[in-house]
């Protein structure tokens, strides 16, 4: 069941993929339409798939790399729908869906057989701390790909080329308010991830904190968002906070994927 | 050579325009042609009657007279639409007939559907003309001078003109200096609403770039020249406030798009006002529009952070694109076109050929049945089978006999569109076939 759902939003993510594009490229409004039913369709099988799983081992199947992955790549086709929803144009849709595609596709290398989590662990702290730091990373990837289709709009308008294709992409107000907006909330969502799995971690381990490679690099990645996030507060705007963006959205990756080759007790085996 | 072979395999009827545009003809003569909307009211009934011309619509502009008709006779039609615009506009007919042309059948639907994309406009993709053609159709739909297929035609025109209109981007795209300005003004901006726009200097080009900023819904908009009273003038007609020339720097932060439509030997704009002005609004971009020659604004600027500098040979790069782009675009548009026209046509043609198969069924069915009860009515001692044999046998006789007419309308109206040229050959039409039946009772 569980890989039948997998396999069936593997197709919806490939197809949705096409359909944007197909969208980002023609004129016909009829393909904007289907698409974004398309990704809600894909979302949704991938929603099943992990409910499927997280029945069978009786809690939140957020714990290997394997749920993890799953887990991240259905929030962030979500996040991207509830773009598409708000801002009607093909090129959020046209990231997300490829990203939903790749990440369900690297879901099929690392699967792994359902198995129990150590007591210690099972606790109503795992879907909290886990579901606020992956909406987090979900809205980071918002914010980058709004601060990548910045900087594409960006250099058109300055080298003064103006193509067709250039009109369907959203304003660069738009853009960098995207990016502002969806900072804000990733940095909330990351504060509200890190403050739970503290308390998680005091409960769990008894120490708030424990110096590990994946904790430490997690602090850093919320020190760099502070630190963007003050700026644009302070008025950087435009290309300058969508490259800044681009970099702390470059640490965060480092620090999700970097950290799986460290061991410890966070991440690795559990969680 | 498609259409002309088309226009062989005639139907009982056919479809007509006739008329003039701005491609051949001069304004002068075309303003003489021209109905005004009372005159329309008073001439079209005029146009119509039962025999030449059954239905007529007229679409009257600035840039095209043309009389659109469906009519059972064409050469008649042709010579009373001409003799009706002299007439009714009260002109030598030799004067203006050499400028006019003559569309029949597909090419007049094709025709009729180019004009309402706004395919035939002086400015390809501008948006009037579909409006007018509505127009024309409601003027003529009001005076009771459309049938089924003018109504019908005239509709698909409209949902073409949509699906043009939707499915390229031909109306998109910006064909002035100045409005492709303000196009690239919302690739910066989300909104215009909520903007400021300042405008330095008021030549004409500036004006234009004020109308099409208004048009766009821009609410604040400042002026600014170095001969005062002519700001307050230009303000006036924009609505618009005056800031002094000498203090322009001073207001140069509240502006999100700056026009620059001064005749100044010198740059207006120089980095430094700018980067103040972007420190005051929060590196807020700003987008800048420099129409003067020579140049008003620092070209430099443009390589300032959230500063987006156009100049008038930049602008007119973009229109150039655009009209490099819009030939695609009406490539595309026109195969939408001939799909459409196709499908029309299709239809046309079969509500011609359906009422011929339904008479010709009728007529034998008539003959049968009054045959039979002859023959019955002196047979009066036979046996129930027999009558059912001799109906059986008469049924299957004008079966039998109708059969290969019948075939023939069904295929013909079935091919019509992709076979045109073979049953070009043949001389066989649902009109030939009426009358070689008598559908349409004894020629007196």
């Amino acid at each position: 069941m569980e890989v039948w759902l997998l396999t069936l939003t593997l197709l919806l993510y490939l197809l949705s993929t096409a359909l944007f594009i197909v969208g980002l490229l023609s004129a016909r409004p009829v393909v904007r339409t289907v698409a974004p039913s398309c990704l809600l369709a894909a979302c949704l099988c991938h929603a099943g798939a992990i409910a499927v799983r997280s029945l069978t081992v009786g809690y939140l199947a957020v714990t290997d790399i394997y749920e993890a992955l799953s887990f991240f790549a259905c929030l962030t086709a979500a996040m991207g729908l509830l773009v598409q929803w708000r801002l009607p144009v093909s090129i959020f849709g046209a990231i997300v869906s490829p990203l939903g595609f790749i990440l369900t596709l690297g879901v099929y290398v690392f699967y792994t057989q359902a198995r129990a989590l150590p007591p210690t662990l099972q606790s109503a702290w795992l879907p909290i701390h886990v579901t606020a730091a992956f909406l987090g990373y979900a809205v980071f990837v918002v914010a980058f790909s709004a601060s990548l289709v910045y900087l594409v709009q960006e250099k058109q308008l300055k080298q003064k080329k103006a193509s067709s294709f250039l009109r369907r992409l959203p304003s660069l107000e738009t853009l960098d308010h995207l990016n502002y907006r969806s900072l804000a909330w990733g940095f909330l969502l990351l504060t509200l991830g890190l403050l739970s799995g503290a308390v998680w971690a005091g409960y769990a381990w008894e120490h708030l904190w424990i110096w590990e490679p994946r904790l430490i690099l997690s602090v850093l990645t919320w020190i760099f968002y502070a630190l963007l996030l003050h700026y644009r507060s302070a008025g950087w705007r435009g290309r300058r906070a969508a490259t800044l963006t681009i970099v702390c959205f470059a640490v965060l990756v480092v620090s999700f994927v970097g950290v799986q080759f460290f061991p410890g007790r966070h991440g690795g085996q559990f969680g | 050579m498609e259409v002309n072979l088309a226009s062989l395999v005639q139907p009982a009827s056919s479809l007509m325009v006739v008329g003039l545009n701005h491609h051949t003809t001069p304004v002068e003569l075309r303003e003489q042609l021209a109905f005004s909307d009372g005159a329309l009211d008073a001439s079209l009934p005029r146009l119509v009657d039962t025999k030449t011309i059954r239905e007529g619509a007229i679409l009257s502009t600035c840039n095209r007279v043309e009389v659109v008709a469906h009519t059972p006779n064409l050469d008649a039609a042709n010579e009373k639409i001409r003799v009706f615009l002299a007439e009714e506009q009260r002109m030598a007919l030799p004067h203006f007939a050499p400028y006019l042309y003559t569309h029949i059948n597909q090419e007049a639907v094709s025709h009729l559907f180019r004009v309402a994309s706004s395919l035939d406009s002086l400015v390809v993709g501008e948006p009037q003309i579909l409006g007018q053609v509505k127009d024309a159709y409601n003027a003529s739909s009001a005076l009771g001078t459309l049938g089924t297929v003018l109504h019908r035609c005239f509709h698909k025109s409209f949902s073409v003109a949509k699906r043009v209109r939707t499915e390229t981007s031909i109306a998109a795209k910006a064909v002035s200096v100045s409005s492709a300005a303000v196009d690239l003004a919302c690739t910066v901006f989300d909104r215009l609403e909520d903007k400021t726009a300042m405008v330095i200097g008021v030549g004409e080009m500036g004006e234009q770039a004020v109308r099409h900023l208004r048009g766009r819904g821009i609410e604040t908009m400042l002026v600014t020249n170095r001969t005062f009273r002519r700001a307050v003038e230009l303000a006036r007609t924009c609505n618009g406030t005056v800031v002094p020339f000498d203090q322009l720097d001073k207001h140069l932060y509240l502006a999100d798009v700056v026009i620059g439509a001064a005749g100044s030997p010198h740059y207006v704009l120089h980095s430094g006002m700018v980067e103040e002005a972007l420190e005051e609004r929060k590196r807020s971009p700003m987008f800048l529009i420099d129409l003067g020659v020579p140049r008003n604004f620092d070209p430099r600027l443009n390589t300032l952070d959230n500063v987006f500098l156009y100049d008038i040979d930049d602008l007119e790069q973009v229109v150039e694109d655009h009209k490099g782009e819009r030939q695609i675009e009406a490539v595309k548009a026109e195969a939408i076109v001939a799909e459409e026209v196709n499908k029309f046509w299709r239809w046309f043609v079969n509500q011609e050929v359906t009422p011929t198969i339904v008479a010709l069924r009728e007529q034998a069915e008539t003959i049968r049945t009054r045959e039979v009860e002859k023959t019955l009515a002196g047979l009066a001692d036979l046996s129930p089978q027999a009558k059912e044999s001799i109906e059986a046998l008469t049924r299957s006789l004008t079966n039998k006999l109708l059969h290969p007419p019948l075939t023939y309308l069904k295929q013909r109206h079935h091919n019509s569109v992709t076979r045109e040229a073979e049953y070009a050959k043949e001389i066989a039409s649902p009109h030939v076939i009426r009358q070689i039946f008598g559908l349409d009772g004894p020629k007196e």
